[in-house]
């Protein structure tokens, strides 16, 4: 079990208490997840009901587990998903204890009843910062302080920066949350100081030379970053872009704040804009990749990005090519990108460099023999192979294959590890803590597998920067493989095809599986390395090959390990880091890139054992955007630490006043005049609006209780929204919209709705703060892009025939309209709007009946009377062969589908004609025949 | 001159229109001037009002009286709206309702070459079947058997993927049994219940 700090212990105590509600705001790798599980102990006990809300699958799990070590394993942290049936639930809530709850499902049961809101003992809210006006959150505080003002809230985040945004952004967290205590637990908050300044651990700052290439390559990155971002700037001048700056650009939440500022005109900015601010996040991508690449890999992607940006996706050029590729920079990039791989010798120049001879069987036959030959040759020293061209180099081509520095880096790291723990060997009792495993961390999978593959082929012996010359010639050879592969297609005129990506996903399975034992094995006495768990393996043959000897000596090697030869490669993760460095302890810890929490998360490991002298090892580039995006991350942090605590000391505190009951407004209603003159009967039910159960992941049903309606959660088979018992709303926001046109989906609807309803609504609800228009559809999906106006189809539209060029979604409303002219459609700017329309429409009128309106359209029961069964009927129709003229013939003769299925070839054409007999046998028994046929 | 408007193949414009940019937008189509009671009649049955909210904020009344006059006169009335302000909530909202009593559709184009392109699309479109909004069925092999098993309710694309892999073809698909297709990744009891009900199941309960 994680030991407490005393800041912990201070915050615990400071909320502890089950009366008062309270956000926590803690910096990053400070443990939160200890202090939401510590209180979970406290509050667990069959009398309270305590729920948590927000967490993420990973999160249930992970707290879940920590809890069942802390000792609450009766009955523990329950989770509610959508698997769990009502009646369970139901139970669940009434027996108490700990429950983790998706925020849809617990909204729904607040509504319904199902839950005892009022016997709710408190809620907490985790990732607090993600919580909006919108938000399934502020839904579910509003229900549950309606009903229950005695029992507690209690918010976390550890996300400061996320709350930084907009305007007083903390007090509109507050306010949906209906809390007045802030506590604000930043890194320099003094109780956190003081424990964990006591005991600093041993940091060794490594700051590594990139290589010349390398860093020609840096300058260029991020010169063509910011000639990017000026002409971005200069093509948007009426918009206020100054927060976009180079060192924002670092960061992958750049992307959002762009797309904020330009979001409400994005329909208007020129498709020239939009590449701009792709081009930032590709330049963006491209300077981590440079760092964590092998040269090779960085120069396959390059050549992957030229090559779709010189030809769109039907093989013609691209007319709005990105900008920076052509200048001067962007050729500094290539040429070096090239230049640390491989360069073509003068005097074979005059012959193209043809790399593809060996291709299919031949190739693999090479590398097969090229595996013997090595499994022979090694004893006999790894200087002959050096000496020796390798066969399948193409002519012309001699190899570079610059290494990146850290990886040498790292060698020399683990080497004075290792000597490190020798000299201190005699020092150690067996009673003190700590194990001799040895933690690289590292910032992706990508990189750990990099890393794995390096230390498993690493030769020691060789000087500094060649060190890793097989991995890289194994790499280059898939290079080669991939570089065929690559101008193959191009003389296809297809796209270009993504990089081989066999391997790593190979790779990735195996890791995952052995994720809590992914040791790797540094055995020094053969000098070699050895990676258990994924083998580096340059094709899929060869893999083979070597996971096969790696059978054979498996139990030699991997019997027993001593802790001292262990090395363990993982990527940073979330607060679990803090479960992985409690449970391996290591004396010796190497960040391979930076990274601001896991710095914390190595103090608080620090303190929580005392006595344990720890050493980290943190790498990081001199002069790169490594370092760069670290620093600005402190000081982002800091910032937004210092601004927040500003906010609070300033911030207006609202006043939460009751709600008007339901039965205020409902009286106003009654005396409205708008009811014909009181003809109509006066009613004093609140007004109330029938909502699809599925409707609850929108935040629609939220809004629309805000604005005072009832709202009742049903399953409805017609419709989303039943306001009253003629209007009934089906609701699409735009994304919806274009996908259900385009499976079909929202005609049935449209068919359903209107057979049920006298006034079927379609409403189409844009996005607040988006672009109210359908004209920035375009770029929710590709497939409505250019043929907005095809002139040539619209000429003759009865000529075009339904498997055509795609139509635009407005043709497709027009067309919609024309079907079904009792259809009327709701154009709604945001769920705001709609809520307001809403409220408009039901004026007028009578409120709907919940039995009613989920019994209309329902699936009648096949086995009920002179039934139809719709589903086979359905299923029928949709094979080939079958139209809707045939339908009703093919019925007659068949009784069921599966009686379809056992006819013969003949039986069938009998039935439905010839060719389409044919088609439709050939279309059921499909699979059979291949199978049959690859059997014989 | 006014022309008596005619059933051909021309968008019949009401004259009150000239001098809209609108017009000229409209294209592909024939357009002609005629008294109607819609600003364009777009097709046997359509008739659209078109109103700027740009105008509509200037004179309120305008679109009333012709609603009004408009009455039932077509089969599908359309109000088609130019949102050319940028404070458009509360005018859509008001218009909605007002559209909703007398039963016209509201539809909302945000420039003049948009709605000219809706105008012309109703009429080209005046005969056209719905084939383009009903489910499409595609040709090739994967598609046929996606749309053919998803007709299935609670059947998703994964477990037509399953389906497929696991059985191999759609008749061994109709021959499994209950137990089999519980056994699957994904399948739960009702799963299993519909796709046996679809396959097995009498189209016609003769009963």
């Amino acid at each position: 079990m994680a030991t407490l700090l005393p800041f912990h212990k201070n915050i615990l105590e400071k909320i502890h208490d089950p009366a008062t509600s309270e956000l926590v705001l803690l910096a990053r790798g400070l443990g939160l997840r200890r202090i939401i599980c510590k209180l979970l102990q406290i509050y667990d006990s069959p009398q309270n009901l305590v729920l948590l809300v927000n967490a993420t699958p990973e999160e249930e799990a992970a707290i879940g587990e920590e809890l069942g070590i802390m000792g609450c394993r009766h009955p523990g942290l329950r989770i509610v998903g959508f698997e769990t049936g009502r009646k369970d639930r139901q139970d669940l809530y009434k027996k108490g204890g700990l429950v983790s709850i998706t925020s849809q499902i617990f909204t729904v049961d607040m509504l319904t009843s199902d839950i005892p809101t009022h016997l709710i003992t408190g809620i907490l809210v985790l990732h607090a910062e993600r919580v909006t006006p919108t938000s399934a959150e502020a839904f579910i505080v509003r229900l549950y302080r309606e009903k229950n003002k005695n029992g507690f809230l209690k918010a976390f985040s550890d996300q400061p920066e996320h709350i930084t945004s907009g305007l007083s952004p903390l007090r509109t967290v507050m306010k949906e949350l209906q809390l007045r205590t802030v506590h604000i637990y930043p890194r320099f908050h003094a109780d956190i100081k003081e424990s964990l300044d006591r005991k600093t651990p041993d940091i060794v700052e490594l700051h590594q030379e990139m290589t010349e290439a390398m860093s020609e390559i840096h300058n260029a990155i991020v010169q063509c970053m910011s000639t990017t971002l000026s002409e971005l700037k200069r093509a948007n001048t009426m918009y206020d872009l100054d927060d976009l700056t180079i060192d924002n650009a670092y960061f992958r939440s750049f992307d959002m704040i762009v797309r904020r500022i330009l979001d409400p005109v994005w329909h208007k900015v020129g498709p020239r804009t939009k590449q701009l601010v792709s081009d930032l996040a590709t330049l963006r991508r491209l300077l981590t990749y440079l760092l964590t690449y092998d040269a090779l890999a960085f120069h396959a992607y390059l050549e992957t990005l030229i090559a779709s940006n010189t030809t769109s996706e039907s093989g013609n050029t691209r007319q709005h090519q990105s900008p920076w590729m052509l200048t001067d920079a962007a050729n500094i990039i290539f040429q070096y990108a090239k230049r640390r791989c491989y360069v073509m010798s003068s005097a074979s120049k005059a012959a193209p460099p043809k790399t593809i001879d060996l291709t299919g069987e031949d190739y693999e036959w090479a590398i097969l023999e090229e595996m013997e030959a090595e499994e022979r040759g090694r004893p006999s020293g790894s200087g002959n192979g050096k000496e020796k061209r390798k066969r399948w180099l193409p002519q012309g081509m001699e190899p570079v294959l610059e290494e990146l520095p850290k990886w040498f880096l790292l060698a020399d790291v683990l080497q004075e590890i290792e000597e490190e723990m020798i000299r201190r060997e005699p020092m150690l009792s067996s009673l003190s803590p700590g194990t001799n495993t040895v933690l690289v961390m590292a910032s992706s999978l990508h990189t750990c597998t990099l890393i794995k593959d390096f230390l498993a082929t690493m030769d020691a012996d060789a000087p500094r920067g060649s060190q890793g010359r097989r991995m890289m010639e194994d790499k280059l050879r898939l290079y080669l493989w991939w570089k065929g592969k690559l101008s193959e297609r191009k003389a296809e005129g297809k796209g270009p095809i993504a990089l081989p990506k066999g391997k790593d996903n190979a790779q990735d399975e195996i890791s995952e599986a052995l994720k809590r034992k992914d040791r790797e094995k540094q055995d020094r006495a053969a000098s070699r390395r050895r990676v258990r768990g994924g083998a580096p393996a340059p094709a899929a043959l060869a893999q083979d090959l070597q996971l096969f000897t790696m059978d054979d000596d498996f139990d030699t090697h991997y019997g027993l390990l001593a802790p001292e030869q262990t090395v363990l490669v993982r990527p940073y993760s979330d607060d679990s880091d803090d479960q992985v460095l409690q449970e391996i302890k290591p004396r010796f810890i190497v960040m391979y890139e930076p990274n601001l929490e896991f710095i914390r998360r190595i103090e608080v490991y620090r303190n929580s054992n005392p006595g344990l002298g720890v050493r980290v090892y943190f790498m990081m580039y001199k002069l790169s955007c490594e370092e760069g995006k670290y620093l600005t991350g402190l000081r982002r942090e800091k910032e937004s630490f210092e601004r927040l605590i500003k906010e609070r000391g300033s911030m207006l505190m609202p006043i939460y006043e009751d709600r008007t009951t339901p039965a205020g407004e409902a009286l106003i209603k009654t005396i409205s005049t708008r009811i014909a003159g009181g003809r109509k009967e006066v009613s004093s039910e609140p007004a109330r609006v029938v909502v699809d159960m599925r409707e609850f992941r929108s935040s629609l049903p939220s809004l629309l209780h805000a604005s005072g309606l009832l709202v009742l959660p049903l399953t409805l088979t017609v419709g989303d929204y039943i306001l009253t018992p003629d209007i009934c709303v089906e609701r699409k926001s735009i994304p919806d919209l274009i996908s259900s046109f385009n499976s079909g989906r929202l005609y049935t609807q449209c068919e359903l709705m209107s057979a049920h309803y006298k006034q079927p609504i379609l409403l189409i609800e844009f996005e607040e703060h988006k672009s109210f228009s359908l004209e920035a559809v375009a770029d929710v999906k590709s497939f409505v892009k250019s043929n907005k106006y095809p002139p040539k189809k619209k000429a003759d539209p009865r000529s075009d025939t339904a498997s055509s060029a795609p139509q635009s979604i407005q043709s497709k409303l027009v067309l919609l309209t024309l079907t079904f002219p009792r259809v009327r459609i709701i154009w709604s700017s945001s769920p705001y709007a709609t809520a307001e329309i809403f409220n408009d429409l039901k004026t007028l009128s009578a409120e709907p009946d919940p039995a009613k309106a989920v019994l209309v359209g329902a699936e009648e029961d096949p086995d009920a009377g002179a039934g139809v069964n719709a589903a086979a009927e359905e299923l029928l129709r949709s094979l080939p062969g079958i139209t809707a003229k045939n339908v009703k013939h093919v019925m007659s003769r068949v009784r069921s589908v599966r009686e379809l299925c056992d006819l013969e070839m003949k039986d069938v054409q009998e039935i439905l004609g010839v060719e389409p007999g044919k088609a439709c046998w050939e279309f059921i028994h499909r699979g059979e025949t291949r199978r049959g046929l690859s059997a014989s | 001159p006014v022309v008596v408007p005619g059933g051909g193949n021309n968008i019949i414009v009401n004259p009150c229109q000239r001098g809209n940019p609108v017009l000229e937008c409209i294209r592909n189509v024939g357009k002609e001037f005629g008294d109607i009671l819609a600003d364009y009649q777009v097709g046997r049955t359509t008739g659209v009002l078109f109103l700027s909210l740009r105008y509509h904020r200037l004179h309120p009344e305008y679109v009333h009286q012709r609603i009004e006059k408009l009455g039932h006169a077509y089969n599908l009335r359309i109000l088609l709206l130019m949102c050319d302000v940028s404070e458009h909530q509360d005018p859509i909202r008001e218009l909605t309702k007002i559209c909703l009593i007398n039963e016209i559709t509201v539809m909302v184009a945000w420039n003049a070459e948009e709605a000219g392109y809706y105008l012309s699309t109703y009429k080209q479109f005046e005969h056209k079947p719905p084939d383009l909004i009903k489910e499409r069925v595609d040709k090739d092999y994967h598609s046929v058997l996606r749309t053919a098993l998803t007709s299935i309710s609670k059947v998703n694309k994964t477990d037509v993927e399953t389906l497929r892999t696991s059985f191999g073809s759609f008749a061994a698909v109709s021959r499994a049994s209950s137990e089999q297709l519980q056994n699957l990744p994904g399948f739960g009891q009702v799963k299993a219940k519909r796709i046996q009900d679809a396959f097995n199941k009498p189209f016609r309960n003769s009963s």
